[in-house]
């Protein structure tokens, strides 16, 4: 339990540094922006309440956007991310799975299940994301370039993500 | 109750989600400029509209009291109208010879200016009601002229409104001459046409010509002497051929009267008083 939680607490602050430090500051071609935070989310097992998928979604929102500037927009569409996580992962999760204690890896779901679901949840934070970023369809072309670079860009990163944890374990 | 607690504990999660999205989006309307200013002009969007169709019902619904309004506006403006159209009238009229003739002739009279708010043409016996009565000094017997020359004699006075027997009615009597020449006689109402009376008693060797001037004589006391009444139209020998009968067309139209004047004569009370110092004198003779 303990270890769980310094796990992800670990994870949290990896996640949030990588960010703030890193991320924040590569924004290819002016579209593509990476958002790895959203791993996070993935991490959480099947057995997680669904406030705290929320409540975590919010704050790790929160903490990157007083680091952007852009207060409420992170926060917004992770706490939406979180709010539908858990039905993607009992969609994606493997139908022949034991035991209701779930988590979420390559190893546990297969990568297609994994990248499936991490593809999903990306997708859908890139949207909400830039969605409230341009709070305005007259630019929708430049929205949808945004939301695709974006959504491959994070997909690379967490499957990298995914790749080193797995190998460590 | 219970169902209440039992959905917000299934569904707590929803209200945490709600709550936060909301927070995230206080925060991001408030501190992201763009954001802020977009929310602004679009949430004023959405307020004006509603606004407009707030006052659209209210205004609709308001439409009663506002043709009240109108409608009493409409009557007070007309009343105004009508007042304004009559002062214009009075400011622009232009006197005929005839009027300004009476009124020199009526100068040192005193004069009371009065309305006709009533005139029975053709009902019967003539009568004429004006809105001047004893207030006003007006008194019985008191001669009522208008522009057109006599009107009529006054005949029952009331506080505020009196009486007019006018030339056309049957009774009435009112002592003539011709202008120019002495010779009296009365005039008095044929019964039919409202422009028209005669004259009796004038002897057969005045020189009368058709077109000759009838005015007051004076002798009344009623009426101050040398008033237009009318012109002669027409000679006739009267019934007995010992006199002339005189048709003659009135000065005033007294089936379109309104504005009239009632002569205060200032004399009459003492040629009253002679008259019955005379019949006593007489009544003592006979003795």
């Amino acid at each position: 339990m303990l270890q769980t939680f310094l796990s992800r607490l670990g994870w949290f602050v990896l996640l949030f540094f990588l960010q703030v430090l890193i991320f924040n500051h590569i924004n290819i071609m002016g579209y593509a922006m990476p958002m790895p935070y959203v791993y996070f989310l993935l991490l959480l097992s099947s057995e997680t309440p669904r406030w705290v998928y929320i409540a975590l979604g919010f704050v790790l929102g929160l903490a990157v956007d007083l680091f952007t500037d852009t207060p409420g927009m992170a926060a917004a569409s992770l706490c939406a991310c979180g709010l539908v996580a858990p039905l993607l992962l009992a969609k994606f999760a493997p139908s022949d799975k034991d035991t209701d204690e779930l988590r979420p890896s390559a190893v546990t779901m297969k990568w297609t299940g994994f990248l499936g679901y991490a593809f999903c949840l990306t997708l859908l934070h890139c949207i909400l994301y830039f969605t409230i970023e341009a709070f305005s369809l007259r630019d929708w072309q430049t929205l949808l370039i945004n939301i695709g670079a974006s959504t491959v860009l994070t997909f690379f990163l967490i499957i990298a993500f995914e790749l080193l944890r797995v190998r460590k374990q | 109750m219970y169902y209440l607690l039992e959905f917000i504990r299934k569904y707590h999660y929803v209200l945490l989600f709600l709550l936060l999205e909301g927070v995230s989006f206080v925060l991001l309307f408030r501190f992201n400029s763009y954001q802020g200013s977009v929310w602004f002009s679009s949430a004023n969007n959405v307020v004006a509209e509603v606004n407009g169709v707030y006052s659209e019902a209210a205004s609709y619904v308001g439409l009663r009291d506002i043709n009240r309004r109108l409608t009493d506006d409409n009557v007070k403006l007309q009343m105004e109208n009508e007042q304004l159209r009559e002062a214009l009238r009075k400011a622009t009229h232009e006197p005929s010879y005839t009027e300004q003739y009476v009124r020199e002739h009526l100068e040192g009279y005193e004069l009371i200016p009065a309305v006709v708010v009533s005139n029975n043409v053709g009902q019967g016996n003539h009568y004429l009601v004006i809105d001047c009565g004893s207030d006003k000094g007006v008194k019985p017997e008191m001669g009522v002229v208008s522009g057109g020359g006599v009107v009529g004699i006054v005949y029952l006075v009331g506080p505020n409104y009196s009486l007019v027997i006018p030339l056309t009615n049957e009774k009435s009597s009112i002592s003539c001459r011709i202008r120019g020449q002495n010779y009296f006689g009365y005039l008095q109402w044929e019964g039919k046409n409202l422009l028209h009376a005669y004259v009796d008693d004038i002897p057969r060797y005045a020189k009368v010509q058709k077109g000759d001037i009838v005015e007051t004589s004076g002798y009344s006391s009623v009426f101050p002497p040398g008033i237009f009444v009318g012109r002669i139209t027409d000679i006739h020998n009267s019934g007995d051929g010992q006199s002339y009968k005189l048709d003659v067309t009135l000065g005033t139209d007294l089936a379109c009267l309104r504005d009239v004047n009632v002569i205060a004569t200032p004399y009459k009370a003492e040629i009253d008083t002679l008259r019955s110092h005379a019949s006593e004198a007489e009544v003592a003779l006979g003795q």
